[in-house]
């Protein structure tokens, strides 16, 4: 396999630079009354991933929060990260690779965000804003999320809305000043159902106009990753959180729905059991399945020429294709003293082309693995 | 390309409505003093902020599907 230079392409690190930047998706299932105290963390991430035979991308990420509350009814929350990738994209079909090989990458990246929240007699108001830059890709984000919750405290519902623009200026000289405009919007409903039980309901819509494509992944005759420039995003997700009294362990499980312009649906379900042991220890397993359709412009490499027909779009990339995918993982959290916490957690996740639940996989594609670990501190302040 | 339209926001919002103000606990209104049980924090859907970050942004950047569990978030290079 020859291996291409590139500056970067599409991987994981840029992903965990835009980490810091996520805003709070925290929607109260309780009283949500200003917190009493402050918390910093810290948390550290190794990944790697790989293909048979193959070691693939390599991510070490540090980021580290703050929460501190202030004047009795404010708080205000701070995050930075920091990343750097380096490795090889995951090869794409067997003759893609056989043809051009996979690319190798190397970045560094920084973010930060701030966030407000005023807490109100039944509800909250949280302003945010965000700012990432890595080589050749700024991103800048606001957002605005509201709760207002029922006299008993039993519901909260929850509206929420964010803006995003992002700058690419690829080191490709026609990929330079290009840009991308995301508005998104959250509904969500979370309610105490008994003693036991809670559940949330969150419907989520975004739509995004500019440049979604992977400059970095070159496809036939020079043409780069020619995707749509629309991308509309439909989101249903449901949690249920329960508590069993024999053992004193909570089931938390998921479910999210997930459709776009793109002809992409996906399923993905998450259940996980967190179980508090003696010494001040909780064990959490978790495992989380999801299934995907491809993109309806994905083509495999071997049975389309795009140049027959240029004003179509078409992509190579291989999450875009029709998948499934399977993570196990487990944590391990230990309260050291009484403000202090430490946790460990490991996952594997693994992909595959023939696990997807439609069965319309695009067997070319090579498993695709990967695993992580987290190491965190944090201390209530 | 076909229409992903699952639901239209509008209708959406009065889906939540009804959710909300539905009245669908199972039994009575917990009490204030009953939600012991609830006010841990392995009940809440918040999580461990910096690990859930880490996570849903790794899927984000190799699955094609990402989101739902609130707005905002930074853009990247990498989806």
């Amino acid at each position: 396999m020859k291996s291409v230079p590139t500056k970067k392409n599409h991987v994981i690190g840029a992903a965990l630079f835009a980490a810091a930047m996520a805003l709070p998706s925290y929607q109260p299932a309780l009283a949500e009354a200003a917190p009493e105290k402050g918390v910093v963390a810290f948390k550290y991430l190794n990944y790697e991933d790989s293909q048979p035979n193959q070691d693939r991308i390599g991510v070490n990420a540090y980021s580290t929060s703050i929460m501190m509350p202030f004047a009795a009814k404010w708080s205000v929350s701070t995050s930075y990260t920091y990343d750097s990738v380096s490795g090889a994209s995951p090869r794409r079909h067997d003759y893609f690779d056989a043809v051009a090989g996979a690319s190798t990458m190397s970045e560094k990246r920084n973010a930060g965000d701030l966030n407000f929240t005023r807490y109100l007699d039944k509800g909250s108001i949280t302003f945010g804003t965000s700012y990432s830059e890595e080589s050749d890709y700024i991103s800048r984000g606001y957002s605005l999320q509201r709760s207002f919750s029922t006299i008993d405290n039993n519901t909260t519902v929850t509206l929420g809305g964010s803006y995003n623009t992002d700058t690419i200026n690829a080191w490709k000289k026609e990929v330079y000043g290009k840009s991308k405009k995301v508005y998104a919007g959250l509904i969500g409903v979370t309610k105490v159902l008994n003693k036991k039980d809670i559940v949330q309901i969150n419907i989520g819509f975004s739509r995004g106009d500019g440049y979604f494509s992977d400059p970095y992944k070159e496809g036939e005759g020079g043409t780069l990753d020619p995707r749509p420039n629309v991308r509309n995003i439909t989101t249903f997700l449901t949690r249920w959180n329960h508590h069993f009294d024999s053992s004193d362990g909570t089931a938390r499980v998921s479910y999210r729905y997930y459709t776009d312009s793109y002809d992409i649906s996906a399923h993905t379900l998450g259940v996980e059991y967190v179980q508090p042991l003696p010494y001040r220890l909780t064990i959490t397993p978790a495992v989380r399945y999801s299934s995907q359709t491809a993109a309806f412009f994905y083509v495999p490499k071997a049975s389309y020429n795009p140049l027959a027909d240029p004003s179509k779009p078409y992509s190579y990339d291989e999450r875009l294709s029709a998948f499934g995918a399977l993570t196990l993982g487990v944590k391990v959290e230990k309260k050291i003293a009484a403000d202090w916490t430490v946790d460990v957690k490991y996952e594997h996740y693994e992909q595959r082309a023939a696990w997807c639940m439609t069965g319309k996989g695009d067997t070319g594609l090579q498993p695709f693995r990967f695993r992580s670990i987290q190491l965190g501190i944090s201390r209530q302040l | 390309m076909k229409a992903h339209t699952l639901l239209k926001p509008v209708h959406a919002f009065l889906l939540m409505v009804m959710l909300a103000f539905s009245g669908c606990s199972i039994g009575q209104a917990v009490q204030p003093w009953e939600k012991e049980t609830l006010a841990r924090h392995e009940m809440t859907f918040e999580g461990d902020p910096l690990e859930t970050r880490y996570d849903e942004h790794i899927y984000s950047s190799k699955e094609g599907a990402s989101g739902g569990a609130g707005v905002g978030g930074g853009g990247c290079g990498c989806n």
